[in-house]
């Protein structure tokens, strides 16, 4: 595998990302091999806001800890764009076990600001900030178990750009709460986006959650997993789910996907 | 149901009262009870040398300060046995936690010690006192450091003694830490590399303390076993001071009544310790039991 940098002079925006032709195969001592990505082909562009939406266990999660820098392929190119560096500037928001529970809030959030020797004054100012951005002030010193599941993954959100990350992945991260906090979420994260100019790839197995967020859905197809179709949302910000546009793009999504689940 | 005797409960889970006992009917009618009947039997049998009453033990207790022949008194020897377990307890936490937290997270040191730990392990730490002493002799803490006899309660911590303690203490911290490490949750380590934690910066920042309430674990049943085998070493021949050796002394002299004494102290310490453990457990790991 190799990271090169891309220089896309063509492209009126440079490219954060691009996969070519990536395969990985889980082989376990007993069981038989899994295939759990084939060929898959992703290009994202800098401050784009992309969202996979598939089933639950189609590789999405393999595909973020590739990116991550967590795990390696077995197969095909990873580029990350250019300034783009694993453990330095790719954040990554998890579903479970998003902050670590014997730290508090505000010192979650600045554990990897911590791990970069940030004086920590420093990094008690900025946790400080970020928690205010999120709408968790007054929680600096509550542990995790204290919050809420929603309030769990707004903290996780601070921890994610504290690291001021070029790249966030996110991997469900609202998948365990409930519809409201989710909505509420959602808004939140919108705004952080089109603030901070950053650029996410966001996985979900909720459909309504891809198109409220994403410039562009992408379909994970199941077994291996691949990207099936892609959708550009252009429906302007924020979105609005009653809208025709809106539910006709569910409608379309949720027969790919399903093509994708037969 | 626990009830706050001596003080008022603040509902401040963070403080750290030591203070804080069940309910009065385990520590005051039932004791009580129990040395009415102590006190009447005794004075019936009127044999003090096997059963002597509760009046003498007490009378012992209240004057801690009192030379017993020549093997100095109830407190002298308790704070020479603390002392060995206290300097042989912290050895073994020291190299317990390191090694367990290094077995735990490198899976060369574990496979090439794991063995010989696991036949080291069930040896009961008093068969290690012979070895002790042909080893390091009837040296003592001051010698080590050159300092000879210094004419203070340091002479009395023999290094025999020290690392029979350490043996003891040893063990249960390094099998806890052991399982805390290797219990640690791979998301932790993922969440930690993913905000660019380092190797090192991991051991400290994750393994440390996402471990930590077993290791607090191993600590306690650690400090409960070394003060068990202390007491036990002391009374074997060999010794000449620690509340064991004053209690086998006493015995020898038919004093029973300072026996039972010691035998008091000894097992009142051992609770306190374990209290005191588990305190600083519940203060330092809040989150202990609630990981989300």
């Amino acid at each position: 595998m190799t990271h090169g940098k891309i220089n896309n002079l063509l492209k009126e925006k440079p490219i954060a990302l691009e996969l070519r032709k990536v395969g990985k195969v889980f082989r376990s001592d007993t069981g038989p091999k899994l295939r759990a990505l084939e060929n898959v082909n992703l290009r994202v562009l800098q401050g784009e806001f992309v969202t996979l939406v598939g089933a639950t266990g189609c590789g999405k999660t393999t595909l973020l800890n590739l990116i991550a820098g967590l795990d390696t392929a077995d197969e095909g190119n990873l580029c990350l764009g250019q300034g783009l560096r694993f453990g330095d500037n790719i954040a990554h928001v998890f579903q479970h076990y998003t902050l670590f529970p014997w730290r508090t809030v505000v010192s979650n959030v600045s554990f990897g600001l911590q791990m970069r020797s940030v004086p920590r004054s420093e990094r008690q100012a900025r946790a400080a900030k970020l928690l205010a951005s999120v709408g968790l002030e007054g929680f600096e010193d509550a542990y995790p178990h204290e919050l809420s599941g929603g309030m769990r993954q707004r903290a996780a959100i601070a921890q994610a750009l504290a690291i001021e990350p070029k790249l966030l992945l996110m991997d469900e991260p609202f998948g365990a709460v409930d519809d409201s906090t989710r909505n509420e979420l959602q808004e939140m994260l919108t705004n952080l986006w089109q603030e901070n100019q950053a650029t996410i790839l966001f996985v979900t197995h909720n459909i309504d959650e891809a198109i409220v967020l994403g410039d562009r859905v992408l379909v994970f197809s199941e077994r291996p997993g691949r990207i099936a179709r892609e959708f550009k949302i252009d429906l302007p910000r924020p979105r609005d789910r009653m809208a025709k546009e809106f539910t006709d793009l569910f409608i379309r999504i949720r027969t790919a996907l399903s093509g994708q689940l037969d | 149901m626990s009830r706050w005797l001596g003080c008022p409960p603040t509902g401040n889970s963070s403080e750290i009262w030591i203070f804080r006992i069940g309910s009065p009917l385990g520590w005051i009618v039932v004791p009580v009870i129990l040395l009415i009947i102590w006190q009447i039997a005794a004075q019936w049998l009127n044999q003090p040398w096997i059963f002597p009453p509760v009046s003498r033990v007490i009378g012992q207790l209240v004057h801690p300060f009192r030379e017993h022949y020549a093997s100095g008194s109830l407190l002298s020897n308790t704070l020479i046995s603390l002392l060995r377990v206290l300097l042989g307890f912290l050895l073994a936490a020291v190299a317990g936690i390191s090694l367990g937290i290094a077995m735990g997270s490198i899976r060369i040191i574990r496979s090439s010690l794991e063995p010989i730990i696991e036949v080291l392990r069930p040896l009961c730490p008093i068969a290690w006192l012979p070895f002790a002493i042909a080893v390091f002799k009837r040296g003592t803490l001051p010698q080590l450091f050159g300092f000879g006899y210094t004419r203070t309660v340091f002479d009395q911590v023999q290094l025999g003694m020290v690392f029979v303690i350490f043996v003891g203490g040893f063990f249960p911290v390094l099998t806890n830490t052991l399982d805390g490490v290797r219990g640690v949750r791979r998301n932790y380590l993922l969440l930690a590399q993913a905000l660019g934690a380092k190797r090192r910066q991991i051991f400290r920042h994750v393994y440390l303390p996402a471990s930590m309430p077993m290791i607090l674990t191993g600590l306690r049943q650690g400090l409960g076993l070394c003060w068990f085998v202390i007491i036990a070493a002391e009374m074997l021949p060999g010794a000449e001071s620690g509340i064991g050796y004053l209690l086998m002394y006493a015995s020898d002299n038919a004093a029973m009544d300072i026996v039972i004494a010691a035998m008091l102290i000894i097992g009142s310490i051992g609770a306190f310790l374990s209290l005191v453990m588990r305190k600083i457990m519940s203060g330092l790991v809040r989150w202990h039991g609630k990981e989300i």
